[in-house]
């Protein structure tokens, strides 16, 4: 029995079979083949290129059901690519001139294109070179796979595998017969990601070498509430798990009843509790996590295809989707938050000896301005319910905000002429992440309709600690004096100019921290969709005066240990029922 | 042989979709149709040909086509380019 830890994506626990996927394109051989045998070697590579062709119209199909429409692009550019004769030509013509086996040739193709875009200066064609490789990746598995078939072999197993390309990913889960996913890797994976949720198969990413520590056939536990899975589990753990299944479900059965009651505390406060998405899709799914709306829409995801990233239209009709399918409630959209770890492979940030303190979000865009401005206009024009907010991140100094506001000004009247300006005035925030943002706020009451607190960001600069370095996380706690100090001043700069303030970032979705920020006045929260029934059963059951009474008390500790313990003791003195009945969370 | 040369208005340049759209419509015609830029000579009916070209805004291209329908071809596809693709109103 051993344990290895991920990052969980999708909620939910299982106990099955590990099935491992090997992606066969990596370990091509090179075979030499007789004259002879050439005309049998291009029979198996055209049966499986028909292969290939037949399963990308069925997983264009399924994904376009799934997905909608917008996030089927991927997929139709590599069919497009599965058509074209001059690449189809170019591996028919290796393997007969060269006498070579087809899963040779499609990889020296593969890395010829692969090569290629990658040395061409201009961003819209980098991506083309992975188009390339991932459809060509799929031939080469389907000529292995004379005999058995994709469906037989993955079925009610746990799948390990080392990444999913979108393509194999949509194929696996539109049938739906994964009991969970566990990946090494995870980088690109929002397809995956938002395909698991909907399904509702427990996902684990990041884990590092899965594909080493499992075998075939091991019996697997995937917990995708901590992020940990068990190999080879005793069985008393494995009757532990089964408890904690059971349990797990009962839960979900009893959030289901509370997201239907009102937002108000005991005493009668209201509070709004919103999601935080990063696909489109998910705003199908907003309401029945008992949303008040989109608090945070991350728009990062567009830059997987850095057309949609580049087009207005596109954007346009992907914003216009979202705030028409959630209206009457509102959606904040926040504009590319993109360089530190985020997506930068579209751009060329220099090598910043500290990302996390360099060219990102939008200092990356004033200087990127053409796309900025592509997804400023995309936004305004969708506006056209008005319950469109934009939003933006990493401000850092006034002159930011007024570059941002004329770049607006203009692209308003872009629109006006173009006849494509909606009657509604577009609401604009700021993230307040950086802890030198806070002292402005005083000075934006005219310039600025509301705020959104990115607790993470906040907290790692304020206490400069990087927050996945998990050596530190010691530090990178929420309790610290600063960051509580931080926070009430927020609140109370905001509330003094009279605009409303969001908190987002995972404090909110966290019960303790939740109760602590509504004790400090904060009422709107958007968080992790999955949070959200259990911080509404908490804001529920409690007395918004007796939790701010507590709260108020927080700044004259001198320990992050200390406040959090005077936390916990105080809301299980006055609430004992509320947090000792929840194993989960 | 029809020749005509062409230069790249719509901001994005010869990108997936607009090459998809020219490889589209190359298709129609009975002509070989080839796109020269760079040094290099592509068949307009291969979307990763045109892809290959990697061409930007700015760009001068030159269209040649060889076939009975020679001089619908080149038009044709002069006109798209033109219209810069449908891609900005």
């Amino acid at each position: 029995m051993k344990k290895l830890k991920g990052k969980p994506v999708s909620q939910g626990i299982v106990i099955g079979k590990a099935t491992i996927l090997k992606s066969h394109s990596d370990i091509a051989l090179k075979e030499n083949l007789e004259k002879s045998a050439v005309p049998l070697e291009l029979k198996r590579f055209n049966n499986a290129l028909r292969t290939t062709r037949l399963q990308l119209k069925k997983i264009y199909k399924n994904l376009q059901q799934v997905m909608g429409k917008d996030s089927s692009l991927i997929i139709e550019s590599q069919s497009m690519l599965l058509n074209d004769t001059r690449l189809i030509d170019e591996i028919t013509d290796k393997i007969r001139t060269n006498r070579v086996n087809s899963e040779w040739a499609i990889k020296e193709v593969s890395k010829k294109y692969l090569d290629f875009f990658s040395n061409i200066k201009d961003l819209s064609f980098r991506e083309k070179g992975n188009d390339i490789a991932d459809i060509l990746g799929r031939i080469t598995e389907n000529l292995s796979k004379s005999s058995k078939s994709e469906d037989q072999e993955i079925e009610n197993v746990i799948l390990v595998a080392d990444d999913l390309t979108p393509s194999t990913a949509a194929s696996l889960m539109s049938k739906g017969k994964l009991l969970g996913i566990i990946l090494n890797n995870g980088g690109e994976t929002s397809h995956t990601v938002i395909l698991a949720r909907t399904l509702g198969i427990p996902t684990i990413l990041e884990t590092g070498n899965a594909t080493d520590e499992i075998t075939n056939d091991d019996t697997l536990i995937v917990d995708g509430l901590d992020g940990e899975i068990i190999v080879n589990p005793k069985d008393q753990y494995i009757a532990k798990t089964r408890i904690k299944i059971e349990k797990y479900n009962a839960h979900k059965k009893r959030l289901k009843k509370i997201i239907k009651l009102p937002d108000i505390t005991k005493d009668k406060k209201e509070f709004k509790l919103m999601a935080n998405i990063e696909l489109p899709f998910e705003s199908d799914l907003v309401h029945s996590y008992g949303a008040s709306g989109i608090g945070l829409f991350r728009t990062e995801f567009l830059f997987m295809d850095p057309e949609i990233a580049l087009f207005e239209e596109e954007q346009y009709l992907i914003y216009k989707n979202i705030a028409q399918k959630i209206y009457p409630e509102n959606v904040t959209i926040r504009t590319f938050d993109i360089g530190r770890d985020k997506g930068t492979k579209y751009f060329k940030t220099g090598n910043e000896r500290n990302p996390a303190l360099g060219t990102m979000a939008v200092r990356l865009f004033l200087k990127e301005e053409k796309i900025f401005r592509t997804q400023i206009k995309s936004i305004i024009r969708a506006n056209e319910n008005g319950n469109i907010k934009i939003l933006f991140p990493m401000i850092t100094e006034i002159e930011e905000i007024h570059t941002i506001k004329k770049i607006m000004e203009e692209i308003t009247d872009e629109l006006r002429s173009e006849k494509k300006l909606p009657l509604h005035r577009i609401q604009t925030g700021i993230m307040i992440e950086i802890p030198g943002t806070i002292k402005l706020i005083k000075h934006l009451k005219d310039e600025i309709d509301f705020y959104s607190v990115g607790s993470n960001d906040l907290i790692q600069y304020l206490l400069a600690v990087e927050r996945d370095n998990s050596s530190l996380s010691y530090l990178f706690n929420p309790y610290q004096p600063s960051v509580i100090e931080n926070l009430f001043e927020i609140r109370e700069e905001t509330e003094k100019i009279g605009k409303p303030v969001t908190i987002c970032g995972e404090i909110a979705g966290k019960p303790l921290t939740a109760l602590m920020l509504l004790g400090m006045g904060y009422t709107n929260f958007s968080m992790n969709p999955l949070s959200i029934a259990e911080v509404k059963r908490v804001f529920t059951n409690v007395h918004f005066s007796r939790i701010r009474k507590i709260v108020k008390k927080l700044p004259e500790f001198d320990s992050k240990s200390k406040s959090e313990e005077f936390l916990i003791e105080s809301m299980l003195r006055i609430y004992p029922e509320m947090f000792i009945k929840q194993p989960f969370f | 042989m029809e020749k005509e040369k062409i230069n790249i208005t719509n901001k994005l340049g010869l990108h997936a979709r607009a090459a998809a759209k020219l490889s589209h419509l190359a298709n129609n015609f009975n002509s070989n149709i080839f796109l020269l830029f760079n040094g290099d000579r592509v068949n307009a009916k291969s979307l990763l040909g045109i892809l290959t070209l990697a061409a930007s805004v700015g760009n001068d291209i030159i269209i040649e086509a060889e076939g009975e329908d020679e001089s619908e071809a080149v038009s044709g596809i002069k006109e798209l380019f033109e219209k810069k693709f449908d891609e900005e109103s």
